[in-house]
C-alpha cells in the first residue's frame, strides 16, 4: 500500500517540479531494531517516482561502513540528501507526520544549492573558519519543527562547514536522552551550545558565536 | 498508522518599498480569513507572521468543533488551507516576520517596522497577533522549560511515554491537549485552579472517564521541582490549605494565554488585560488600524469567531478605501 496519498502526492509532484540540479537520496537502513525502516525507502521510492530529478540509493549500515563514514554517518535509519555536492543536509529517522516538509524542503535546497537566508546571516555564514555542527531534534507531531529543521538545513547549504542533521527524537531515544531532549525543536551547535523552539536565524547565528568562541 | 503532512513554505519575496492596501499583522485564522477576502477583492494584502502560519490553532491535534468538519481536522491541516486559500487570491507572506512598531503617518498609510529592520507600508492595517500560552511565575518554571515543562503536549507529550504527566489548567486547551496523552502515558493528572472545571462538557466527560487520568481541583500550583529535569510539582489545596507535592515526569502548563499587544500600546486602547478594544467593525480608534480575533478585547477565543472578526474587518476595509479614494 501506497504511504502517500493522491493529494500529497500531487502536491509533492508540484513542489519538486521545477528543479535545477539532481538529488540523490542515500538511506541507510538496519536489519535489526528499526521499526521504519522498510517505509523509509518506499518514502523515498514514492518521492522519487514523481520526479525525474530524484534518485535513491539504499544501503545496510552495518555492511556498508565505508559508504557511511564518507558521508559522515554514525547511525541509522539515515538519510544523506545530496546535491550537485554534499551539502551536509542529514535526516536521521522516518520524515513522518510534519517532518515530511523538512525532507522535501532538503531535496529542493540540495536541488538549487542556494539559500534564502537575509544578508547578515549569509554574510556571518560567509565568515566562519570552524566546522558547524547543527543537530536539530524534532517530533513527527509538532507543527514548529519544520521551521527549525529547514533553517538548519538553510544554513548548510549556504555554508559548506555547517553541516545539518535533524533528529527523529522518538527514534533516537538514546541520543535525545543524551541531550536531555524533553522538548521540540531543540538546536544544539557543536554538541553544547542549546536553542530551544523555532528560533530566527539570529539565535541560532548567537549559539553559533558562542559554540565557536 | 504513519501520516505524512505538508507545510510548503512561501518563497514570495515581499518588497519594502510598496504600498500595500492591507498589511496583515498575525497569520492565524483571523488575519487568514481578512486576507482571503481581501485579496480575491483584488486589494493588495500582505500578511507578515513572527513564527509560522497557523497561530495557535495550529497546535491544536483535533478540532472537533469547527463547522464542517465532521469528523474533526487537525488544527495545521485547517491552517494550511486557510493558507492556500488566501495565496490563492494573491497574498504575499512573510515568516519569521515579527512586527516592532506600527507607525500611523499621512492619512491612509502606516509605516510597519519589522525585527529585521524592514518597513513595510499599507493603507491599512489590520492587528490578528492573537494571544500567546500565559505563564505561571512560579519557582522552576523558566528553569525547566524544554527539561520537563512544555506549552505544547502536541509537539512534546511524545517523550513521555509510559510516564507520568501533570496538565496544569483544566479548561479546554488543557483538556483538549492532554486528553491525547492518555493514549500512551503512564498516567496524567490535571490540577485546575478553581472548584470546577470550564472546559466543554464532552472534553470533561473524557477526562473523568479515562481509567489513567485524574482530575483534581482547587489546586494553587506554586512550585515546579526537579534536579536535572523535572521531578514535581507542589500545589496548595485552596480548600483545606494543604501543600501537597505531586511527583510527575513532565508538566504541561495551560493556564490560559496572554495578548501580543505590546508593541502597539501607545497607539490604540487596552483593557487591563493588555486585550485590544475595536468597535463592531473592528476599527481600533485610529483609521485604518483594526483588530480582530484573539487579541481583541471582549473576545471569546474560538476559531469560529476568529474567522467572522476576520471577514468583518475585509468588508470594513473594503468601505474604507472606498471612502479615501473617495475624498482622493
Amino acid at each position: 500500500m501506497a504511504l502517500l496519498n493522491e493529494e500529497i502526492l500531487q502536491n509533492v509532484t508540484e513542489m519538486l517540479s521545477d528543479m535545477p540540479n539532481a538529488v540523490k537520496l542515500v538511506i541507510f537502513t538496519k536489519s535489526k531494531d528499526c521499526e521504519y525502516c522498510p517505509q523509509i525507502v518506499q518514502l523515498a521510492e514514492e518521492v522519487a517516482a514523481v520526479s525525474d530529478k530524484v534518485t535513491v540509493e539504499t544501503h545496510n549500515f552495518d555492511a556498508a561502513q565505508d559508504e557511511a563514514a564518507a558521508l559522515n554517518i554514525e547511525m541509522a535509519p539515515a538519510i544523506a540528501i545530496l546535491g550537485e555536492k554534499d551539502y551536509g543536509l542529514r535526516f536521521y529517522g522516518i520524515p513522518s507526520g510534519y517532518e515530511f516538509s523538512t525532507l522535501l524542503h532538503g531535496i529542493q535546497k540540495a536541488s538549487v544549492g542556494i539559500s534564502d537566508l537575509d544578508e547578515s546571516t549569509q554574510a556571518f555564514l560567509g565568515s566562519l573558519k570552524k566546522p558547524v555542527h547543527l543537530q536539530v531534534f524534532v517530533t513527527p507531531t509538532c507543527p514548529y519543527c519544520p521551521r527549525a529543521a529547514v533553517l538548519a538545513y538553510e544554513m548548510a547549504t549556504e555554508s559548506d562547514l555547517v553541516h545539518a542533521e535533524v533528529v527523529e527524537s522518538m527514534e533516537f531515544q538514546e541520543l535525545a536522552t543524551e541531550f536531555n531532549v524533553m522538548g521540540v525543536p531543540l538546536s544544539i551547535v557543536n554538541g553544547k551550545e542549546r536553542v530551544e523552539g523555532a528560533a530566527p536565524p539570529e539565535m541560532i547565528v548567537k549559539a553559533i558565536k558562542a559554540a565557536l568562541a | 498508522m504513519l501520516e505524512f503532512n505538508l507545510q510548503p513554505e512561501t518563497k514570495k519575496k515581499a518588497t519594502s518599498g510598496d504600498l500595500y492596501d492591507v498589511v496583515i499583522v498575525g497569520a492565524g485564522p483571523a488575519g487568514m480569513t481578512t486576507a482571503i477576502y481581501t485579496s480575491r477583492d483584488g486589494l493588495k494584502t500582505l500578511i507578515l507572521e513572527k513564527e509560522s502560519v497557523g497561530g495557535l490553532a495550529a497546535t491544536t491535534h483535533l478540532i472537533e468543533n469547527y463547522p464542517g468538519f465532521p469528523d474533526g481536522i487537525n488544527g495545521m491541516e485547517l491552517m494550511e488551507r486557510f493558507r492556500k486559500q488566501a495565496e490563492r487570491f494573491g497574498t504575499e507572506l512573510v515568516e519569521f516576520g515579527e512586527v516592532v512598531k506600527v507607525d500611523p503617518r499621512d492619512a491612509g498609510r502606516f509605516e510597519v517596522h519589522a525585527q529585521g529592520g524592514q518597513v513595510y507600508q499599507g493603507r491599512t492595517v489590520v492587528l490578528a497577533t492573537g494571544s500567546r500560552p500565559k505563564k505561571l511565575g512560579i519557582p522552576g518554571e523558566k528553569e525547566y522549560y524544554g527539561r520537563g515543562l512544555s506549552y505544547c503536549a502536541t509537539c512534546d507529550g511524545p517523550f513521555f511515554r509510559d510516564k507520568d504527566v501533570i496538565v496544569i489548567g483544566a479548561g479546554n486547551s488543557g483538556l483538549q491537549d492532554g486528553i491525547p496523552m492518555l493514549d500512551y502515558a503512564n498516567h496524567v493528572t490535571f490540577l485546575e485552579f478553581l472548584p470546577t472545571s470550564r472546559a466543554e462538557r464532552i472534553l470533561q466527560d473524557r477526562a473523568r472517564e479515562h481509567p489513567k487520568s485524574t482530575l483534581r481541583f482547587n489546586q494553587q500550583v506554586t512550585e515546579i521541582k526537579g534536579d536535572k529535569t523535572v521531578t514535581g510539582v507542589v500545589a496548595i489545596d485552596r480548600e483545606t490549605g494543604e501543600e501537597q507535592l505531586f511527583p510527575t515526569d513532565g508538566v504541561f502548563i495551560y493556564v490560559g494565554y496572554s495578548p501580543d499587544s505590546e508593541f502597539v500600546a501607545d497607539l490604540v486602547a487596552r483593557d487591563k488585560w493588555g486585550y485590544i478594544h475595536s468597535d463592531e467593525n473592528m476599527r481600533t480608534k485610529v483609521a485604518g488600524l483594526y483588530a480582530i480575533g484573539d487579541v481583541r478585547a471582549d473576545n471569546p477565543a474560538q476559531l469560529s469567531i476568529s474567522v467572522g472578526n476576520g471577514t468583518r474587518a475585509a468588508l470594513d476595509i473594503r468601505e474604507y478605501l472606498l471612502k479615501l479614494e473617495a475624498e482622493g
